[in-house]
């Protein structure tokens, strides 16, 4: 490789993207075409990017197997991080076995990486916890190893473990400093602020206040009967019911519950639960029936006993009633709700578990989209949203670094 | 021409914090190579590294009995091996496109990668004296006993090979195993070669033939 190109590549490797652009912008060979791609994808040029790796990977020729598979995993991270997640994944892997084959370790890790950060974000924990495996043996560049406790941190915060969360981050932010690379740094911190940040709201006994992720962890583990209106579900240590699929049965049993060991009156709960600005005849009849079904519905965890007054709740097992909230609760804050469980859901799931039409659903997406709070990725029918805090992950693409000839 | 697969003696590194080798030369106990930004000593015999100077090294390293010669993006820097001093610099003469480098009769010869060249270049002024042609791209470069030998590296595949530098004709090939590659390249004056592997962050020696007269 010739100075210019290992100037520039080093110049990308610290996170000078422009450093490395002024070395390699006006060359047009394979080397310099892959270097400028990947820095125009850091400079959040997308289209332009894909455009040169393309033109890189023609111009290295059949032969230069190693500098395509560099190529080959610079794509496949543009189509993770602009979430076209039909990018084909046999590509990827046949990219990191050529590499990992002609001892090119550092950019087979980083392979690697991008096949887990994918699982992470479809929500297939145990598969990427399993892939990721233990940290590659030294010396890798800290980069690599700042995103490899990134990606054990995404794994411990999508699991409510705050304390590993916390003690990855602690790691990855040490190696990106180590790095160098500000915008990594920076990443870092932005996951570590979401780890800090009140993860949800407590309400109970008609008082509330907001839990960081270790008070959410703590409290699932106690033997609590915890209304969950995050994922719409009621749980009980091992038991779990999902009432997703039933908002008037979780908004009847979420009232229940925020006034426990009180009762709430018939007006009430048909106010929260129907909307209903009076209470006729017809109304308190469908009160008896949905209760009568939330009754079924909660039977191995509680009771709902009739009072003079409405009804109120009665756990199984001596123990406390908790709701566990979205720390604050906005529009569309149902369908926030739901994404907030780390799937990656289909507009059609949503509509079912919300008990809406599909139009209503699309249109919440939409607002929420617009105001960043999900994200799409997928086309037609492999359409899927999440909520983006996914713990930010380093978008840091590795050069595809030293070319043949290096 | 005759062809025959390098003989690897020994493996060096990769070493903390080097992930890539560039130029490689040699003092008379130390060889030296070149790593982004800083050039390395090791010892040859135990493998141990030895010191290190910061210095912009991207490129071909070479010595002259007294000072080293450093490629540095688009220039040549001599520095001072003891203090890591730059104490001249000349402009490379393929403008950034240069790889490797080796001093010899009192001249410097920088191989320009993409080019397929070898120029013989004045250390004084940096001035082109003469262009040797390859016909693979060039990489590290040496002469040793009145022969020029240069590395390759070039469709994922590496050699040594001797050339004729009147000519450019080449005389023997010694080819490195599938999927190494050879960056800089330094003769150590008797009977083997040190060869940088780039991306790999090694370090290898190999044999030198026997002499053909």
């Amino acid at each position: 490789m010739d100075a210019l190109i290992a100037a520039a590549a080093r110049a990308l490797a610290t996170g000078d993207i422009l450093g490395a652009l002024k070395r390699v912008a006006l060359r047009d060979d394979g080397p310099a075409l892959a270097l400028r791609g990947i820095a125009m994808a850091q400079l959040g040029d997308l289209a332009r990017s894909k455009a040169l790796l393309k033109s890189a990977a023609r111009a290295f020729g059949p032969k230069e197997a190693v500098a395509r598979a560099r190529c080959s995993v610079a794509e496949a991270e543009i189509a993770f991080v602009s979430r076209e997640l039909s990018w084909p994944l046999a590509t990827l892997a046949a990219a990191r076995a050529t590499l990992e084959q002609r001892g090119d370790r550092i950019n087979a890790i980083h392979a690697l990486h991008l096949e887990v950060r994918r699982m992470l974000l479809l929500g297939q924990l145990d598969e990427a916890e399993q892939r990721l495996g233990a940290p590659a043996p030294a010396p890798i560049p800290p980069a690599l190893t700042a995103a490899h406790h990134m990606i054990v941190a995404g794994i411990a915060m999508r699991r409510l473990q705050a304390a590993p969360a916390r003690a990855a981050l602690a790691q990855a932010h040490q190696a990106a400093r180590q790095a160098g690379i500000g915008a990594l740094v920076a990443e870092v911190e932005t996951a570590s602020a979401i780890l800090e940040a009140p993860a949800a709201r407590l309400i109970a006994g008609g008082k509330e206040r907001l839990l960081r992720i270790d008070d959410v962890e703590t409290l699932l583990a106690s033997d609590a009967l915890i209304i969950d209106a995050n994922r719409n579900l009621v749980r009980s240590t091992e038991t779990i019911i999902a009432l997703a699929a039933r908002p008037v049965l979780f908004a009847l049993v979420r009232t229940l519950a925020e006034a426990w060991p009180h009762d709430v009156t018939r007006e009430t709960l048909l106010i929260r639960a129907f909307g209903a600005r009076h209470a006729d005849e017809s109304h308190r009849a469908r009160l008896r029936v949905e209760i009568g079904r939330l009754r079924a519905a909660l039977r191995p965890l509680a009771n709902i006993v009739a009072t003079k007054r409405g009804f109120a709740l009665k756990p199984r097992r001596k123990c406390e009633v908790i709701v566990l909230a979205p720390p604050v609760e906005e529009r569309h804050a149902n369908v926030l709700a739901l994404l907030a469980d780390g799937e990656a859901w289909s507009s059609s799931a949503l509509a079912i578990a919300l008990g809406a039409s599909a139009r209503t659903v699309q249109r919440a997406l939409e607002e929420l989209s617009a105001s960043g709070k999900a994200q799409s990725f997928g086309r037609g029918r492999a359409l899927r949203w999440i909520t983006p805090p996914l713990p930010a992950f380093p978008t840091i693409l590795l050069l595809p670094g030293p070319l043949p000839g290096g | 021409m005759k062809t025959m697969a390098a003989e690897i003696l020994n493996e060096y590194g990769p070493y903390p914090g080097v992930d890539n080798v560039h130029g490689v030369t040699f003092d008379g106990n130390h060889v030296w190579f070149a790593s982004g930004d800083r050039i390395n000593a090791i010892d040859p015999d135990s493998g141990a590294a030895v010191r290190s100077l910061d210095a912009a090294a991207y490129a071909g390293t070479a010595f002259d009995g007294q000072h080293l010669y450093q490629i540095a993006e688009n220039r040549i820097d001599k520095i001072d091996p003891a203090t890591g001093r730059v104490l001249a610099s000349i402009p490379g003469p393929a403008g950034g496109g240069e790889s490797g480098l080796a001093w010899a009769e009192g001249t410097l010869w920088v191989g320009e990668y993409q080019g397929r060249k070898i120029h013989q270049v004045d250390p004084e002024t940096g001035k082109i004296l003469r262009t040797i042609e390859s016909n693979r791209f060039v990489t590290g470069v040496t002469w040793v006993d009145g022969d020029l030998w240069h590395g390759t590296w070039q469709d994922d595949k590496g050699d040594v090979r001797h050339i004729d530098p009147s000519t450019g004709e080449v005389l023997e090939v010694l080819e490195m195993p599938a999927g190494i590659g050879v960056s800089g390249l330094e003769s150590d004056g008797a009977g083997r070669f040190f060869c940088g592997g780039g991306s790999d962050g090694k370090l290898r020696a190999i044999r030198r033939p026997e002499r053909v007269s």
